[in-house]
This record gives structure tokens, C-alpha cells and sequence, in this order.
């Protein structure tokens, strides 16, 4: 074998990435495991994990300077001292806005698998049946009996925590002992019961954080800290899970570095032969030749590989025969929600940090409860006392305002929705033939936006939210919002939609590439709907068994 | 506390948004000017300022947390020029203002003294900040439009409240703050949701 020769390539070592290249790997492959940044090492690269804040310059804040370099970054909660690090250089990797677009890239080894929010669940039969059911774009290829095995599979690896809930729209899983609601959410929890007779619920939210030692990590500290990269290894990543597995095999090589920029494609065998890669730091092209693809480069990026592949065959890309390559860009919309706060429980605190807070799954369209849109969302908050950061009624300055402040202060819940965004050929993103990144390789446009069934959603977010809080006995409820633009909600997806046909889909349900099949996108680009659900946990899971399936019609 | 939670809450508390928190586009870059204006006569006033504030008692004030060296440099650091500049001016506005109300400067003043000035800067400030915010939301409405409100840039608010704001910030993320005034465990290691707590007891930090 050569030295630029292997089994099977896999671009992209994120959430996706790490799990194609250790199941390729276990099931005997040799794999060249491509990542367009640099290194990032478990515990020992986790610079700012075990520092406390005071030995953080900024205390958490960024500078000036950052501020004016990562713009994208600094739209939202995602700018602070302890991650700037982990994003991507905006300056080097620019993207065109023709409408407002949030694009949260992490180019570093593993990927966002360390910054992920963890949360973790399964869709169901509802959310794999409902493009079909409402003749909303394209049926999905796939049902929830086919994946069900898959999700058992990753959940068993992964490690997920959760409480069993028995219901048919958001399925039970492989879980952990679970993570506990405090007393307030546990008493909100059962006035929402009781006020909706058993149609609403709100419980702990299922997590890739492992409440129990598993698979030789130790566990979860109760520290809050994840994403600066947990030294316990508390929670799912590439670096404290998958690449420790695939690395154990012996078939692993990784090449970071390495912008995976274009699949080669043999017109004659109508397959893929490898892949074209740009060295970073030298500015070199490099060649690697595999018989199997996966790309797992991030929704919009695995798309912008295929834009690029091919093109003597079909000027807009490998995978461009549908017409559907780069359409359909769906994201979970939030950023709305509502708080308040709750009397009665001054003698109750708590202790430790929960990497986890509750979730309210879906009801929205459900059995008798109809709307004006489709679709639904579910929403994501906890409660707790207030810190040091609130106001003290009647004091500016002094001693009692110094011990107030030191005291915990009232209790206050809060959520945010995730609502559901449909697929639309008119969201879509393309190449920029205008502009370059620093390697001189064309970049992305986007073109997407919330229409009017989200839009819609929005207002019962809001509205449901309260109601919910107020039959809970929640004081002062009030609504929020703060900024968002489509792709902001980290779930960007459906850029390579698989489908049954393939002149309305870039994939089969193998996640197969029709025009090229030895090429796989298990990364969000394959997501024919949304759903509402945080879909890391789907990818994981549609992820394997492409892997399965690849190798045994090698 | 994510990030979004802990600019809401030092807004509650200062009755306005953080100043830096929002990013700004400011076209200068230097902080040489700023820094050089933190002289120790500088620092030592707004330890002093802080203390004021946050003063020390069974537990450390602002002053041995030194604030004033942390507003250094979050100051020259984490603020657009056009807000170190206000910050910077702020300093000779509070001084005059003393002077005005006490004939004397702050660190002339009583502990009284001190106090009244900084209540009325309050005021002042919240004032001033809300004057300021009505100014801006045409602008703001514009962006907003768009969905272009990520772009917005406020104007400088009061240099009160930026004061105050970073000796906040300064004093409870300090080791005296965060472990002394309140309770600090690194690793919890478990977590309980139903704590008993009475009055007095610490918040943890």
C-alpha cells in the first residue's frame, strides 16, 4: 500500500467524522482521518479547564481586538475568553452574506464535538413521517424502525443520560442515570402535568455527559465547564470517546492541516477515487486515493467540497444533478423565550454545577392541539437563584449592598424554544466565485432566511411559554428575545438532502451520493427535515450505519 | 453562568447594558494613550471608588481584590477606544463633581462624602444612560429591520457606570471575591437540588 493510499477517507473529524473513523477502523479499514485545522489533545490542549476564573485576564470577557476579528462570533453567547481558540479564523475563512448568516465554525481536531451543547434526542416516527404527511419538500428515505438500532448502537458508545418518559413522539433511549431537576423545576414540572392533563412535560435533559463511569472515562464533575474541554472526561467528544477508539484499532492516521477541497471522480467508473487536499500551512495540494468517502466536514462545508468536485462533469458539482445541492439549508431557530421568578422556596439552594438543564419536548401539533403553521418546537432552560450580577431594591454602595450581593438571590426560571425549520429550495448556499479564503479557494455564499411558518412558530413560542410558566405559578413572566439569523442555532443542515429519487435528492438513504456511491455525507447535509430536536445524537446514528453498510458492499 | 446570562445580570444590576460586551467597530486601535493615563494615582482612586462600593467587612472589600488594577487593564484591553476615552474623562468628571459637592477630591473626602457622591452618580448615570438608549433606538430599529441588530453599536453610556460595572465584575471574579465573599468549590463533583439555605448563608460563586 502506499503512503497516500487507504481504505476509506473520512473528511472532517467533528461529531460525524470521529464516528465514521471508528467504525471504519473497527471494522478492519485503514483510515485517513482528514481535519483542516490543527492538533487538539484530550486534557493536555484543554488550556483554560482547570484554571479558575481569576486566573483569566479578562475574567471571561474577550478584547477589543477579538471583537473586531470575529464579528460572526461576537453576535451571541458564543464570544468568551475561555473558547476564542476554538473558532474559526474569520479573517483567513470569510463567507458571503447575502442575507444575514450566522456561521459558528470550529477548525481544530475534533471539531465542535467539544464545544457541543450535548443535548441529546432521538426523533420519532412523527418527525421521519412528516414531510410525506404534510407535502412539505421530499419524503425521507429512511423510518425510525430502520434507524431505532442505530440510535441504541451510538447512545450505548456515547453515553447518554436521561430519565425514561414513555412518550411516542420523543422516544426512549439507551440512557444513563439521569441528571435531577432541583426543587423548583420539579415542582414546575408537576404543575405543567397537572394544568395540561398529561399533554405537556418537562423533565431533565438527556445529555451526552455520563453520570457514571463509562468506557474508562471517569465521569462527570458537576463543574459546568464542557466546552472548554473536560479533563474527566464528563462528556461525548472525538478526543475522550471516538478517536481513543479508532486510534486502539491501529488503522488510524490523522493529517490536520489538510483542507479537503475536492472528491477526485473518475467519470468512466462514476466514482470516487480519493480526495484533493490544500496543506495549510505550506500551501501544497496533496492527493489521497481511498475506495470510500465519508464527508464529515460540517453541514455547509461537505456541501462546499461537492460544489467543487467534479465540476468538468457537472459545472455546479458532484451531487448538483438533482438541482438540490446546497438547498434546502435548515437550522433550529431560538434566541425566544420567556423568565420569571418564583416565590416560596428561600430555603432552598443547591450544590454543584449541571451540565444540563430541563427540556419541554413538543406538543405543538400534536393529537387535538392544532396551529396555523407545521411542526412544532420544544424548549430547553433551567431555574436557579440569582448571582451577584442582579439589582438590590433601594441600594447602590455599601456594606449592605456587598452582602446582599454575596447571598444567592431569588429563585428564576427561564427557557428557550427550538423550533422546527422547514426544508426550502429558496434557502440555499453557494460558491462566491468573487471571492477567496486565504488558500485562494472559493467561498461560500448564503442565501436563507425564516419564512413564514417560522415566523408564525415564534409567536406561540413566546405565548405558549408564558401560559406554561404562569399555570406554574411563575411571577413577573416576561417575554425575550435576543439576536438570531438562520445557521446561529449551530444546527445548520440539509445542504446534501438524501431522498428515494434521485432527481430530487443528493443522497440515497445510505447516505450514498447517487452520482458518485463510494462517497457518504453523514453530517447534518443529509437531513431531509429538522425536526426540533438537537440532531448531533441523528447524525451519530445515520453516521454508523452508513459506516456498516459501506463495508459490507465494499 | 453562560455569557448571555452574566451580561443581563451586571445589566440588572447597573440598569444598563455592559459596556464592551456588546462588540463595537470602533476605527482606533491604540490603548497606548489609556494605559499610560492609568497612573498608581489613577488605580489608587478607583480602588478607593470601589471600596466605596464594595467595601471590606468580615470578608475583603474591592480595594484588596485590586479593581483597580483589573480596570486597567479591562479598560485598555476589552473597550473600543471611543469608551476608553469616555472611561478616561470619566475620571476628571467624578473629580470635579467631588470637588462641586464637597469642595475637596475623592480621596480628600469622608466616608460619607463618598458614598453621597457615588449616590448621586447613580442617578446621574442611569439618567444619562437612559437618554442615551432612547437616542440610539431609531438606529437600533433600523438595524433591526434588516436582522441587522448584531451590527448596532450603542453609544458610550455614563463613565459611572462602567465604573461601577467593572468593580462588580472585578471584586466577585477576584480569588478574595469569588472564595472569600462567597463560597468557591472547584469541584463539586455531585450535585444537590434541594439544599437547605438560610439567610447569611454564601452564595456559591
Amino acid at each position: 500500500m502506499a503512503d497516500n493510499t487507504f481504505d476509506a477517507i473520512v473528511v472532517g473529524s467533528g461529531i460525524s467524522g470521529g464516528w465514521a473513523a471508528k467504525e471504519l477502523c473497527e471494522k478492519g479499514l485503514t483510515v485517513l482521518l482528514l481535519e483542516r485545522g490543527g492538533p487538539y489533545e484530550h486534557i493536555k490542549d484543554y488550556k483554560t479547564a482547570t484554571k479558575e476564573i481569576w486566573e483569566l485576564p479578562h475574567r471571561g470577557s474577550t478584547t477589543d481586538e477579538q471583537k473586531k476579528k470575529y464579528p460572526v462570533i461576537h453576535r451571541g453567547w458564543a464570544a468568551q475568553e475561555q473558547v476564542m481558540d476554538a473558532w474559526a479564523n474569520e479573517e483567513d475563512c470569510p463567507y458571503t452574506e447575502v442575507k444575514p448568516f450566522t456561521w459558528w465554525r470550529s477548525y481544530r481536531f475534533g471539531g465542535r464535538s467539544i464545544l457541543w451543547g450535548r443535548q441529546s434526542y432521538r426523533w420519532s416516527p412523527m418527525d421521519f413521517g412528516a414531510n410525506e404527511r404534510d407535502g412539505i419538500a421530499i419524503p425521507w428515505p429512511v423510518n425510525y424502525e430502520e434507524i431505532a438500532p442505530w440510535y441504541d448502537h451510538v447512545e450505548k458508545f456515547a453515553g447518554i443520560s436521561g430519565s425514561k418518559q414513555g412518550l411516542a413522539h420523543l422516544p426512549d433511549g439507551q440512557f444513563l442515570p439521569a441528571f435531577e431537576l432541583n426543587i423548583v423545576e420539579k415542582d414546575v414540572a408537576a404543575r405543567i402535568k397537572e394544568k395540561y392533563k398529561g399533554d405537556r412535560h418537562l423533565f431533565i435533559g438527556r445529555v451526552a455527559n455520563i453520570t457514571i463511569p463509562h468506557n474508562e472515562r471517569p465521569g462527570c464533575q458537576y463543574r459546568s465547564r464542557c466546552w472548554e474541554g473536560c479533563p474527566f472526561g464528563g462528556y461525548f467528544s472525538t478526543q475522550s470517546s471516538t478517536y481513543p477508539a479508532a486510534m486502539k484499532t491501529g488503522k488510524l492516521t490523522v493529517r490536520p492541516y489538510s483542507i479537503a477541497h475536492r472528491v477526485l471522480y473518475d467519470k468512466d467508473k462514476k466514482k470516487a477515487t480519493g480526495v484533493e487536499v490544500m496543506d495549510t500551512e505550506n500551501n501544497q495540494t496533496y492527493t489521497f486515493k481511498s475506495k470510500i468517502v465519508f464527508l464529515c466536514a460540517s453541514s455547509l462545508n461537505s456541501a462546499w467540497i461537492l460544489m467543487n468536485s467534479a465540476t468538468d462533469v457537472w459545472p455546479d458539482g458532484l451531487g448538483s444533478s438533482s438541482g438540490e445541492l446546497g438547498h434546502n439549508v435548515m437550522d433550529h431557530h431560538y434566541n425566544i423565550g420567556a423568565e420569571g421568578e418564583i416565590e416560596g422556596y428561600e430555603d432552598k439552594y443547591y450544590f454543584g454545577k449541571r451540565p444540563t438543564g430541563f427540556y419541554i419536548p413538543r406538543f405543538a401539533n400534536i393529537g387535538s392541539d392544532k396551529r396555523d403553521f407545521l411542526r412544532g418546537y420544544g424548549y430547553q432552560g433551567s431555574a436557579s437563584r440569582s448571582g451577584w450580577n442582579r439589582e438590590i431594591a433601594e441600594l447602590n454602595i455599601g456594606k449592605d449592598f456587598k452582602d446582599q450581593l454575596c447571598e444567592p438571590g431569588e429563585w428564576r426560571i427561564g427557557a428557550t424554544g427550538f423550533g422546527e425549520t422547514l426544508p426550502n429550495h429558496e434557502n440555499r448556499i453557494y460558491l462566491d466565485k468573487t471571492k477567496k479564503d486565504k488558500w485562494g479557494l472559493p467561498v461560500l455564499a448564503m442565501d436563507a432566511e425564516l419564512k413564514e411558518n417560522e415566523i408564525k412558530m415564534r409567536k406561540d413560542i413566546v405565548a405558549d411559554l408564558i401560559a406554561m410558566f404562569e399555570a406554574a405559578g411563575v411571577k413577573n413572566v416576561r417575554p425575550w428575545e435576543t439576536y438570531y439569523s438562520i445557521g446561529q442555532g449551530i444546527h445548520e443542515m440539509g445542504t446534501a438532502r438524501m431522498g428515494s429519487d434521485p432527481k430530487t435528492s443528493v443522497l440515497n438513504k445510505w447516505n450514498q451520493v447517487w452520482d458518485a456511491p463510494n462517497v457518504f455525507v453523514t453530517d447534518g447535509a443529509f437531513m431531509t427535515s429538522s425536526a426540533c430536536q438537537n440532531p448531533s445524537l441523528t447524525y451519530m446514528a445515520f453516521t454508523a450505519r452508513a459506516a456498516d453498510y459501506a463495508v459490507k458492499n465494499l | 453562568m453562560d455569557r448571555r446570562e452574566l451580561l443581563k445580570m451586571i445589566a440588572l444590576a447597573t440598569g444598563s447594558a455592559v459596556i464592551g460586551g456588546e462588540f463595537f467597530l470602533s476605527g482606533c486601535t491604540s490603548g497606548a494613550k489609556t494605559e499610560a493615563g492609568f497612573t498608581p494615582t489613577t488605580i489608587s482612586l478607583l480602588d478607593e471608588i470601589g471600596e466605596t462600593i464594595l467595601p471590606a467587612t468580615s470578608t475583603p472589600g474591592a480595594k484588596e481584590a485590586q479593581v483597580g488594577q483589573f480596570m486597567k487593564l479591562y479598560v485598555t484591553e476589552c473597550y473600543p477606544q471611543v469608551v476608553q476615552d469616555v472611561f478616561m474623562n470619566g475620571i476628571s468628571q467624578l473629580q470635579e463633581t467631588c470637588k462641586k459637592k464637597h469642595g475637596k477630591l475623592f480621596m480628600d473626602s469622608s466616608v460619607e462624602e463618598r458614598a453621597a457622591l457615588l449616590n448621586d452618580l447613580e442617578k446621574e448615570s442611569k439618567e444619562y444612560n437612559a437618554a442615551q438608549a432612547k437616542k440610539d433606538m431609531p438606529a437600533y430599529e433600523e438595524l433591526k429591520k434588516k436582522n441587522r441588530s448584531d451590527q448596532f453599536i450603542a453609544s458610550p453610556q455614563h463613565y459611572y457606570t462602567m465604573i461601577k460595572q467593572l468593580t462588580l465584575l472585578g471584586f466577585f471574579t477576584s480569588k478574595q471575591g469569588a472564595t472569600l465573599a462567597m463560597r468557591h468549590v472547584s469541584v463539586p463533583g455531585r450535585y444537590d437540588g434541594a439544599l437547605p439555605y438560610k439567610k447569611g448563608d454564601k452564595a456559591y460563586s
